[in-house]
């Protein structure tokens, strides 16, 4: 079993050694990441709990986690809050109130003008990183999971938030951040953004839709040892039923890549973490199983 | 540079007379500037305007041939420098911040990124002239995974073998600073704190068109410094307030302090990502942004003052008529190469001369 593989061991001892003296870590995402990584690990509680009370400590009172008190408007952190309040009784008021905020909030959209360079249809409205932007891929997956974690799998928001993910599904397969074609031009996928995309709609859309893109990262992940793109592309295709059976591995050897690189951002590490532990999280926090 | 806010950034008496210019560019106009109205008021102000910009000041920029990657680019680069009047006495000590443009990476598209030969020559060069740190930073702006980009590159290995430290700015700490120029509606800008720590800024283009500004060069390179945390992935906040605009703000806060542009190997056609592969042979290196890529353009074959942010630059950031830059090294005429265009895109619409 993976969780006996002595070799993850430092690092999770590594990230535990992160936290910090007042509780939690750094960044608020890398607060969260970091208690879904030792929650998948099965450790140390205590910090969890600190963690999830420092997590409410950025919590502003419409319910959004921004990554920092004078930045109310990079609120791209609340979707990864509801993750990591899932399942704690204590958090719930917290976590209700982040899911109320992603549900009132959404990019900034307008009709598609006629002549628009812009083939994606930009009145979807989805989610975006930070205020008064047009929704993208990745902060649009985040929210879907989120919400559909908190129960709302039929909400008008998550439906339309899928068909955002399936209008910005590139026509050779794949996501990029979610600009598809550009003057004519058909651009070009990104694993990490295509694993998140493909996490989001896992159990929720036909397979066929997706088949191309399944196609794209399985055979993208291969070679790919960088945190983001392998964790992501490891929950995505787990949650498709599509595990790499060399996943763990290549997960350990994404994790040495640290005496290479330095130590990883906190986000990474946990993300790496929670792949390794509970591949498959995504469909266990969305409540459906793989 | 310094980018603490409790310091000037800018040599003060010209940060002084440029914020009254633009406060007289902006009576009355009761609007933020998007790009047409920037478009608009360069039309209304270029013919005072030239003679206000930088009177007096010639800028110099330094041509080199370069056919391909496989030459010795650090003894290129160092000649420049040396062209440049950028002497041992003042990098000694300093810490540099290499930045190079790494958009998004895929195989077979090296001509959308600065190449890691040039990187590594740069920091080599800044490292035997004894600065004390060369750091090379960068804030993708398509995908977060920094650490993807570096290792398909080829960036990791080289700044790995050197033992040159990479900073991921869409992630790094920051500081917010007033946007002093205000020609966009940002009221703030959030930057890495990395800049602030640095001595030496030295922005490493990809000579490339661009489908929304004509071209992207050292100056449209400093998107790259803006943290993905704050402003998203693509830069989506700068979009919204108007690329051009915010263009000149960050250049007019950040002030970096050379340019070196990779246009060995550029890009032309529907720039930036999607172009197609254009060998221009050079490196264009120079201290002031503005004139470096108005030279860059030239070689390019495109007017630099018919790009909308260069003709507003001339008035607040640097000199774009040839009058006003000192050529070193090659003639533009000898290296000149001229880039496509595209008809369909309209920011491509009347670039030539």
């Amino acid at each position: 079993m993976n969780n006996a593989d002595p070799s993850i061991k430092p690092y999770v001892r590594e990230l535990q050694t992160r936290c910090l003296q007042e509780g939690g870590f750094s960044r608020p995402d890398a607060v969260a990441w970091a208690i879904l990584a030792l929650r998948a690990a099965g450790e140390t509680p205590d910090l969890v709990l600190k963690a999830q009370k420092r997590l409410m400590t950025n919590q502003a009172t419409d319910g959004r986690i921004s990554l920092d008190a004078g930045h109310p408007g990079a609120f791209w952190p609340t979707a990864l809050a509801v993750l990591a309040w899932q399942g704690s009784a204590a958090f719930e008021n917290a976590r209700a109130r982040a899911v109320a905020f992603l549900l009132q909030c959404t990019g900034t959209h307008w009709p598609r003008k006629k002549g628009s360079p812009i083939a994606h249809d930009t009145n979807i409205k989805g989610w975006s990183w930070t205020a008064d932007t047009h929704a993208w891929v990745q902060p649009t997956a985040l929210a879907l999971i989120a919400l559909r974690s908190a129960g709302y799998h039929d909400h008008e928001r998550v439906l339309e938030g899928k068909r955002l993910l399936l209008d910005r599904q590139l026509p050779d397969g794949g996501w990029n951040y979610g600009n598809t074609r550009v003057f004519g031009k058909i651009l070009r996928p990104m694993p990490a953004c295509t694993a998140m995309a493909l996490g989001a709609l896992a159990m929720t859309v036909p397979e066929t839709i997706v088949t191309v893109s399944l196609q794209y990262l399985k055979e993208a992940i291969k070679t790919i040892r960088s945190p983001l793109s392998l964790g992501w592309g490891v929950l995505a295709l787990s949650a498709w039923g599509n595990r790499p059976p060399a996943a763990f591995s290549w997960i350990v050897e994404a994790l040495q890549r640290q005496q290479r690189y330095g130590l990883f951002d906190t986000a990474l590490l946990s993300l790496l973490l929670v792949a390794f532990f509970e591949p498959d999280c995504l469909t266990q926090a969305m409540g459906e199983s793989p | 540079m310094n980018i603490d806010p409790a310091k000037n950034m800018m040599d003060k008496t010209a940060t002084e007379s440029r914020r009254r210019f633009l406060k007289v560019l902006l009576a009355g106009s009761g609007a933020l500037l998007s790009g047409g109205i920037l478009a608009g008021y360069c039309r209304r102000i270029a013919a005072h305007a030239a003679s206000n910009t930088a009177r007096g000041a010639v800028s110099e920029t330094f041509i080199a041939k370069a056919a391909s990657y496989d030459g010795n680019l650090t003894s290129v680069i160092g000649s420049a420098l040396k062209e440049l009047g950028i002497t041992s006495r003042m990098i000694k000590g300093k810490n540099i911040v290499l930045k190079p443009n790494l958009v998004e990476t895929h195989i077979g598209t090296g001509h959308i990124n600065t190449h890691p030969a040039v990187v590594l020559a740069a920091a080599g060069t800044f490292r035997r002239l004894g600065a004390t740190t060369v750091v090379v930073a960068e804030g993708p702006g398509h995908t977060r995974d920094s650490i993807l980009v570096l290792e398909e590159s080829g960036l990791a290995d080289l700044l790995y073998r050197e033992h040159i430290p990479f900073v991921d700015l869409n992630y790094d700490n920051w500081v917010t600073v007033s946007n002093t120029s205000r020609i966009s509606r940002l009221n703030r800008l959030t930057l890495p704190v990395t800049l602030a720590r640095a001595d030496w800024i030295v922005s490493m283009a990809k000579m490339k068109t661009h489908h929304w500004v004509g071209v992207t060069l050292s100056m449209k390179n400093l998107f790259g410094v803006m943290p993905g945390a704050f402003y998203g992935w693509p830069k989506n906040a700068l979009h919204m307030a108007g690329i051009e605009p915010c263009i000149l703000d960050i250049n007019a806060v950040v002030r970096p302090h050379l340019a070196i542009v990779d246009g060995i190997l550029g890009m032309e056609g529907d720039g930036p990502i999607m172009g197609r592969p254009k060998h221009a042979g050079v490196l264009v290196l120079g201290k002031n942004l503005t004139a470096v890529d108005a030279t860059c353009c030239r070689i390019m074959d495109i007017a630099p003052e018919k790009v909308t942010y260069l003709a507003a630059a001339s008035l607040i950031l640097g000199p774009v008529n040839e009058a006003g830059i000192r050529q070193r090294g090659e003639r533009v005429s000898a290296v000149r190469t001229r880039f496509a265009l595209v008809d369909d895109i309209p920011a491509h619409r009347r670039l030539r001369s």
